[in-house]
């Protein structure tokens, strides 16, 4: 992990941007394409502003998975569930 | 999208886990042994429990299992659920560390993330930025995600899930992984470009083998 505080953008080249991204995605949270401060760094570098617009796109795109949950599991599940409630006690 | 300790929850702590009609009332009742509410409750959770139980663990019958243990230890601990989260919260931040101490059961050893759990160089994604270098076409559709997502080592499945999909900050994802902040971070980016690399071979994602698709 690399610290931003020592973060040249204007002379940053794009290996060094790379092992900046992961903390750049954390302060950004998740915006680096829309962060001034990058604005020009990305608008010289054409394949750097490409993966940042798909990790954006990935990490925007997993949001949707958490809802709605589409896997179900099956009624022997419950069944299971119940027959030991019947036996076990909530704890105080 | 979690309260630390202490912390009463704030306006825009429920918006990914608004509150449920009727959920409250029956939370109450099934503190006090009510097995109709606990299965109400059962019902408005099962599949945001089961379905990140299946996507953690890959495999049904075991999803299953970790679904039914999920809700016997709720059932059992429902007592120290005092609000300060949205019960979803709570109830996954349970599930995920019921399969976190299964997975170690079975010998993936969490603690040392970067040594046990980081892929080989072959899993590991590639650090290029040639020329070569296609941006993805457009948006990714979720079902080709979860695909890829299923096709993760576990090391980046476990972190890409618990902070892009089930939305835990990176430091309750260490202290659940028993791992550094920045080894979450780390491991959570290279999930990101492993799962760019998968993506922009989608074909690939829909041709894996009838056994591993029957374990979905």
């Amino acid at each position: 992990m690399k610290d931003l505080s020592t973060a040249n953008f204007d002379t940053m080249t794009t290996d060094e941007f790379q092992q900046y991204l992961p903390e750049l995605f954390e302060e950004s949270g998740g915006n680096v394409s829309h962060d001034p401060r990058f604005a020009k760094f990305l608008a010289d570098n054409p394949v750097c502003a490409a993966l940042v617009h798909d990790l954006e796109t990935i990490a925007e795109t997993a949001k949707s998975l958490f809802e709605p949950a589409v896997h179900e599991p099956s009624d022997a599940v419950w069944d299971k569930i119940s027959s030991r409630l019947k036996v076990d006690e909530p704890e105080e | 999208m979690q309260t630390k300790p202490g912390q009463q929850a704030g306006p825009g702590f429920f918006k990914r886990n608004p509150p449920i009609e009727g959920e409250a009332e029956a939370i109450e009742r099934a503190k006090n042994g009510d097995a109709e509410a606990f299965s109400f409750l059962y019902g408005l959770h099962k599949r945001r429990v089961y379905t990140l139980c299946l996507r953690m663990l890959g495999n049904v019958t075991e999803a299953e299992d970790m679904t039914q243990e999920a809700f016997l230890h709720l059932f059992r601990k429902l007592g120290s659920f005092r609000g300060e989260s949205a019960f979803s919260t709570w109830l996954h931040r349970l599930t995920v560390n019921l399969v976190l101490m299964q997975l170690r059961k079975k010998g993936l050893q969490l603690v040392s993330l970067e040594e046990t759990i980081n892929p080989s160089e072959e899993e590991a994604p590639k650090r290029d930025f040639g020329a070569r270098d296609p941006q993805l076409a457009g948006s990714v559709d979720r079902v080709t995600l979860e695909r890829a997502v299923a096709t993760l080592p576990p090391g980046y499945r476990m972190v890409f899930l618990l902070h892009d999909v089930e939305g835990f900050e990176h430091n309750e994802i260490a202290t659940m992984l028993e791992c550094s902040t920045g080894n979450s971070k780390s491991q959570l980016h290279k999930a990101r470009l492993k799962l760019r690399e998968l993506l922009r071979q989608p074909e690939a994602l829909f041709a894996v083998d009838g056994s591993k698709e029957g374990a979905r």
